[in-house]
């Protein structure tokens, strides 16, 4: 049982960044139609900034935490958008699609060749002394990873649901057509958008480099990862990319204790393929109508 | 001056032309029916009116600046409402939400937007517009749960919301039942002698004939006649138009 609860907490920490990095995904979906195959490297590449920042620069954490936001926002954000994002969109999905895959690429080998192909570690953002409870050993990262992304997700939330702008990213999301007309600025809006995306996965890069250490090619598996949660969840729903990231995250980590380590990475497919069959929108995604 | 001015507007898709220098002018106050046969290019003016499509030639003059190309929510910043022939609402929102959406845009800063400012007065305001056309009732709704007449109504509401100059109404009619017709009717005729200036897209001649005090008619994307009722129904242009003689 102690086994076990170790375990829950652990898949539930990893699983909060995936559902942070889905998120992003749901986000630019719902604002942009935009399926963001390079939103692994959107979380890669604030790590680098923050390695950069930190060892390179030698800046205190919060200097470095706040020039990676910028730096990501800037760059992922509004620069992705005005530069690629804003000359494909009308064109359709599949443009920006494969555009996003290619972004994926520049920037996954562009850190291998510029920078460096090997690991690089990343410092401890919290303490490493164990939390013990009784028989149950947790670590102050797995504790803190779900606290911090529960504050933001719930600020998110917040913001969508408590704010002007939120509700007319709601509203875009329900109806272009009609927000258009009804004077919402809807270029505006996916800037915004693409900004919080950015934001989320500068939040993503601190908390998942202390644990996979910060490596140009890892956001192949937690891009996936977290497209996978974001399908299993519902790719309309904030709360349902949240759940699927918890659900992987826990999933693959009893998997990999309980069944095979070797086939980690399996599970999630297993849970994306079942999702499929049986309920394509997603557990708590809503089917939409879309024609393009 | 005309409130809404268009001059020889044109739209080309590739090599179909859906309007050809369609010239028209609204005065304020006015209740202008536009008719014509399916594909004749009424909802395409609209469309290049609102900003939704970007004509490719002539002018839109609303109020004396030209508005031309505009994109679609500044044009409704302006002062210019629509509606359209498929209902549009927010189908997850409350018929409340749907109604202060169609308002939160108008006006307001980025602080009060963040901050939800003018909310008590909107929401004033919209549920005095649903009492008004007799939904307050379902306000606190899901919009997707409300019936098809209602929805129309909603998507009426909404275009009153922002308290525009003009109202384009496409097809305000199309499907709705006889009773809902003669509301949407009335409200329509006491709206417009409260002020407001409307330009409405129909197909149902008996209304269209009886509402409206000027009738433009359009057929294959130019404009065929234009004059009261009765001079339109007895052009032979038009009868032309609708029946190929």
């Amino acid at each position: 049982m102690t086994d076990f609860i170790q375990l829950l907490v652990a898949g539930i920490s990893i699983g909060s960044i995936y559902a942070m990095t889905a998120i992003g995904f749901v986000l630019l979906w719902q604002t942009s139609n935009t399926i963001n195959f390079a939103q692994g490297e959107f979380v890669v590449l604030p790590a680098f900034a923050m390695v950069l920042f930190l060892t390179v620069f030698r800046w205190p954490f919060a200097a470095a935490l706040l020039a990676t936001v910028l730096v990501s926002t800037l760059l992922l954000g509004f620069l992705v958008k005005e530069v690629l994002v804003a000359r494909l969109l009308e064109a359709g999905v599949l443009p920006l699609v494969i555009a996003t895959i290619g972004l994926s690429l520049l920037i996954r080998y562009s850190l291998q060749y510029f920078w460096t192909p090997l690991a690089l570690p990343f410092p401890p953002v919290f303490s490493r002394v164990p939390i013990r409870l009784g028989t149950i050993v947790l670590s102050w990262e797995e504790l803190m990873n779900v606290l911090l992304v529960g504050i933001v997700i719930g600020a998110l939330q917040l913001f969508i649901t408590r704010t002007k702008l939120g509700w007319a990213m709601q509203a875009v999301a329900q109806n272009r057509t009609l927000a258009t007309v009804l004077g919402i600025d809807v270029s505006r809006l996916v800037t915004l958008t693409f900004v919080l995306n950015a934001a989320l996965a500068a939040v993503a890069a601190i908390l998942i480099a202390p644990v996979y250490l910060v490596k140009y090619d890892i956001g192949i598996g937690l891009g996936l990862k977290a497209f996978y949660a974001a399908i299993i969840g519902g790719f309309n729903q904030i709360r349902g990319a949240l759940l699927g990231g918890l659900l992987v995250g826990v999933v693959e980590t009893l998997a990999a204790a309980y069944l095979s380590s070797q086939f980690r990475d399996a599970f999630a497919l297993v849970i994306l393929i079942a999702v499929l069959l049986l309920k394509p929108e997603g557990i708590w995604g809503v089917k939409e109508e879309w024609s393009s | 001056m005309p409130l809404l001015e268009i001059r020889d507007l044109t739209k080309h898709f590739f090599h179909f032309s859906a309007l050809s220098t369609v010239s028209l002018g609204v005065e304020p106050g006015e209740l202008l029916g536009i008719i014509g046969p399916n594909g004749s290019g009424k909802t395409t003016l609209f469309n290049c009116v609102t900003g939704v499509l970007r004509p490719s030639g002539g002018q839109v003059r609303f109020k004396g600046e030209d508005i031309t190309g505009l994109s679609a929510d500044a044009v409704y910043r302006r002062g210019i409402a629509r509606t359209f022939q498929l209902i549009q609402i927010f189908p997850e929102m409350t018929v409340l939400e749907n109604m202060l959406m169609a308002a939160q845009e108008r006006k307001g800063t980025l602080l009060g937007r963040l901050l939800r400012r003018e909310e008590a007065e909107e929401t004033d305001r919209a549920t005095g517009l649903l009492e008004y056309l007799g939904i307050a009732s379902v306000k606190e709704d899901r919009a997707s749960n409300l019936s098809y007449g209602q929805q129309k109504l909603l998507d009426f509401g909404m275009a009153l919301m922002p308290e525009p100059e003009v109202i384009l109404l496409d097809e305000p009619l199309a499907g709705v039942n006889p009773t809902m017709i003669n509301n949407l009717v009335g409200h329509i005729l006491a709206l417009n002698a409260q002020g407001y200036t409307f330009v409405i897209i129909e197909h149902n001649m008996e209304v269209v004939m009886s509402l409206c005090r000027r009738i433009v008619v359009l057929s294959q994307g130019e404009r065929i006649a234009e004059g009261t009722p009765a001079e339109v129904a007895d052009n032979p242009l038009v009868l032309d138009a609708y029946f190929g003689r």
